[in-house]
């Protein structure tokens, strides 16, 4: 039971360090973003007055309008520039926000309106988000082979590494050619386009799409005179995937690497078993076991009675 | 995962995308037109009345306001100012950034603020996945452990274990979406005054981490103090939840994949084997057989067997895979048949392995119940056959390739064929499984999509596919158990639920000397148990 009660303990105290990084976060973000929510407060103030003060305008009246100007930016109906705009629901954008919905990126630049389209994005996520990891998991199993598995081996014979190094290397340079291509790249490319964004701007849009928290606070593609809007929507979206292709990779390569110096086993958490089980070709390689799969790549490989699947009798 | 299947795979996540696009627009389209339209006549209303503003001042402060609200600011005219980064919200907030759900309705405007998020969610999110992986962990053997007690009641009362099992799975479903789904929709309902719809929205919006941020629990900050913790460690246990979930899932579509194409590779084997020692037996017995030496994997089949079964006591005589009395060759028909279902040898492979492993061998038996256990031996010489076969089945049909989804198409294969042999076994002999692949050779010869191993299905469906789910949730409850759980000892005695009944066969003499070679059969070939004996055990 020791094993046990050991994880539980592990458990718990991570959970306490846990809390204890949430409210340091807590306590940094009042620090900074108060005093710039006051002046834009006061700022506020000091318009409204202004107008009031300058027109017929009574402070009942302008609330009611501001009200309903709010409401219906908040569902992405822009009150702004007078302008027909670019619809929110148009195919491109309506793939945009299918995309962002079943990646669980979620935006919220546009949400649905109806109650029809609040129950159809309910049954939609349900069964989308599951069969969208289904296919990332998929293609990243396959990406392994030729982005962590060929090089690691490399690495080893080649350069005559020990396992665990030719690990770390791997893996700091795979980090640096992610972080480039899919960071540091395309936000040179959306500082460009889009106006209003600076490179700090345009380098947090990118990290907070592809860690998936999609705050919504910068949305690409929503300027009103975009050219070519609906093309630059669907590479978006092809940005956003394959982006969290290689997020997911790379988070895959460190549990092996985390598994490689025994981190998981220490902290009893369930290792990354999956390909162990199918493809028997762990990060660290003796070469020998490389043949098969690398033979039938296209395989998953149930050539020996341990991957096969089997009926369990369930300990009773 | 082949190229074939993921292409498809990917087809289909785009094709689900534009459906999803089609529909959303349809839905949303006209709503929004209204909606603009409302605010477009707001707008002019309140210009006509109040001719003293101009368009663009108005223009500016609607600017200044929109930003404004974007940064959460409140913009009613509350004189008193609460500030949104308050702790609780602050605290919240970080929770969202974590846990990747990020409603937006509050987000860092400062230069600061943002890097600070970037680097903050760096190291908190591969965090925050650690701690996931450990909740949910210990919440599904805590889940399993509860539904396991209830399962033994039912046990008890002597309901059937492939049934109690998927009641307990359905159960543990049920009772995980109640507590996290169902009670905080109704919390939500009456605390944030959203309908229930809203409220059903926001909770599947926000466990699947999408976190539109249209609605967001507290946005107001009208309840206590307590009310945002909780509802983040509702978060965090719904998220666990919601990720065991998709990982048995997950678990179960492999596990159903790999049976498929393992299953198939077995039935394959299977029938050449079986049918191989029909010749043997028809040999013996001076039966005459049509041969079929030209047939290209007849020839590679039996080099390859002659090279590996060296020491066997069967004999390889020069006859084709033919079923006495029966005028063609059915394995050309299997090759052919095969060739429109398995793009590659390794499928093949691994679908007739596992299946000729747990479907075939149990329809010698007239109940298709548990084998001896010795089949460590058969099993390998199976497979090794059924490599073989599906080797050169492959290469046969790699010549005949004609489409993609092999796994899709085995899988609604083994349904039809269920289906087909329930229909068969009606009209067949109280031997089905020897008599049937006659009868349905003969009666569906023009069904290319027939494998000539259709005997081997279950007379009767439904069991045959309680079992089989009955079967893969075992493996899945046990493939997800937590670590600990996993290093007791794995008590591998397969209890045989259904005894060998082996007996009844031998005592049936019909007339048929197919039963007598199956007979045979089953004495020289030990099948594999049924249930199998679980793998040797994964070190964790």
């Amino acid at each position: 039971m020791s094993s046990a009660g050991r994880s539980w303990l592990f458990l718990a105290g991570f959970v306490l360090f846990y809390a204890a990084y949430l409210v340091l976060g807590a306590l940094v973000f009042s620090a900074i973003e108060r005093p710039e929510e006051e002046r834009l407060r006061l700022d506020l103030a000091s318009l409204r007055e202004r107008f009031l003060n300058q027109s017929c305008v009574d402070g009942a009246a302008l609330d009611l309008f501001l009200e309903k100007v709010l409401k219906a930016n908040k569902y992405g109906v822009s009150a702004l520039h007078n302008a027909s705009g670019a619809a929110n629901w148009d195919l491109a954008a309506a793939l945009f926000f299918a995309s962002t919905l079943v990646t669980t990126v979620g935006y919220g630049h546009t949400t649905p309106l109806s109650d029809e389209g609040k129950a159809f994005s309910i049954v939609y996520a349900l069964l989308g988000v599951p069969f969208t990891m289904l296919v990332l998991t998929a293609c990243v199993q396959r990406l392994m082979y030729l982005v962590t598995y060929r090089p690691v081996n490399l690495f080893q014979q080649r350069g005559a590494l020990a396992p665990r190094v030719a690990s770390v290397i791997h893996f700091t340079i795979l980090m640096v050619l992610v972080v480039v291509c899919f960071f540091i790249v395309p936000a040179l490319v959306f500082s460009r386009i889009e106006e209003p964004w600076s490179f700090l701007d345009a380098l947090y849009f990118c990290f907070i799409s592809l860690c998936t928290i999609g705050l919504g606070d910068f949305v690409p593609g929503e300027q009103p005179h975009q050219k070519l809007r609906a093309l630059y929507k669907v590479s978006i979206i092809v940005y956003l995937f394959v982006g969290l292709m290689f997020m997911y990779l790379v988070l895959r390569t460190f549990h092996k690497l985390a598994d490689l110096h025994g981190f998981t086993a220490f902290f009893h958490l369930p290792a990354c078993e999956e390909d162990e089980q199918q493809d028997r070709v762990p990060i660290v390689e003796e070469g020998r076991e490389e043949g098969p799969p690398e033979a039938d790549k296209t395989a998953t490989k149930p050539l020996d009675v341990a991957s096969q699947t089997s009926y369990n009798t369930i300990n009773r | 995962m082949r190229c074939s299947t993921l292409l498809a795979i990917l087809t289909v996540v785009l094709l689900y995308l534009v459906m999803g696009a089609l529909v959303f627009r349809t839905l949303e389209a006209s709503k929004e037109r209204i909606k603009y339209d409302e605010l477009l006549s707001a707008r002019t209303s309140f210009l006509h009345n109040h001719t003293c503003v101009s368009p663009d001042a108005l223009q500016e402060l609607i600017q200044h306001v929109v930003s404004a609200i974007d940064s959460g600011v409140d913009a009613s005219s509350s004189s008193n100012f609460t500030s949104r980064w308050d702790l609780s919200s602050a605290f919240f907030f970080c929770g969202t950034i974590i846990t990747t759900i990020g409603f937006g309705n509050l987000s860092p405007k400062t230069e600061g603020g943002q890097l600070f998020c970037i680097f903050y969610a760096l190291i908190g999110i591969p965090m925050f996945g650690i701690l996931l992986a450990g909740v949910g962990d210990q919440l599904g053997t805590m889940l399993r452990r509860a539904v396991g007690k209830i399962e033994t009641l039912f046990l008890r009362k002597g309901v059937k274990p492939t049934s109690v099992r998927i009641i307990s799975a359905i159960f543990s479903i049920l009772i995980g979406c109640l507590i996290f789904l169902g009670v905080p929709t109704l919390v939500f309902q009456e605390v944030e005054q959203w309908s229930l719809l809203e409220a059903g929205y926001f909770v599947v919006i926000t466990l699947t981490t999408v976190g539109f941020g249209d609605y967001v629990a507290d946005d107001r900050r009208h309840g206590s103090f307590m009310y945002k913790p909780i509802v983040w460690l509702w978060i965090v246990f719904g998220l666990a939840y919601f990720a065991s979930i998709l990982t048995m899932i997950g678990n179960w579509l492999r596990v159903l994949s790999k049976k498929t194409r393992a299953e198939m590779e077995e039935l394959r084997a299977h029938a050449t084997d079986w049918t191989q020692n029909i010749q043997n037996m028809s040999v013996d017995f001076r039966i005459p057989v049509q041969l079929d030496l030209n047939d290209p994997f007849q020839l590679q089949r039996r080099r390859r067997r002659r090279k590996r079964h060296r020491g066997t006591s069967h004999g390889y005589p020069k006859v084709a895979y033919v079923v006495p009395g029966l005028g063609e060759s059915l394995e050309a028909e299997g090759i052919r048949i095969n060739g429109h279902l398995f793009r590659s040898w390794s499928e093949a492979q691994s679908t007739l392995e596992t299946m000729l492993e747990t479907r075939s061998m149990p329809r010698l038996d007239a109940h298709f119940e548990v084998w001896p256990s010795s089949r460590t031996v058969s099993k390998s010489e199976l497979r090794s056959s059924s490599r073989a076969a599906s080797r050169s089945v492959s290469q046969y049909s790699s010549s005949t390739a004609s489409g993609s989804q092999s796994e899709s198409e085995s899988q609604s294969e083994r349904e039809s064929r269920r289906s087909q042999k329930s229909r068969n076994s009606k009209a067949s002999l109280p031997s089905p499984e020897a008599s049937s692949p006659v009868e349905s050779a003969e009666q569906e010869p023009s069904e290319l999509n027939q494998l000539p191993a259709v005997k081997v299905e279950d007379t009767t469906p439904h069991p045959s596919l309680l079992d089989f789910f009955g079967e893969n949730l075992a493996y899945i409850d046990e493939s997800s158990d937590t670590l600990s759980d996993r290093v007791k000892p794995d008590s591998t005695s397969p209890h045989p639920p259904r005894k060998p009944k082996r007996r009844s066969m031998r005592r049936q003499l019909p007339n048929r000397s197919l039963l007598v070679m199956k007979r045979v059969y089953s004495s020289e070939l030990q099948p594999p148990s049924n249930p199998p004996t679980p793998p040797p055990q994964v070190p964790s």
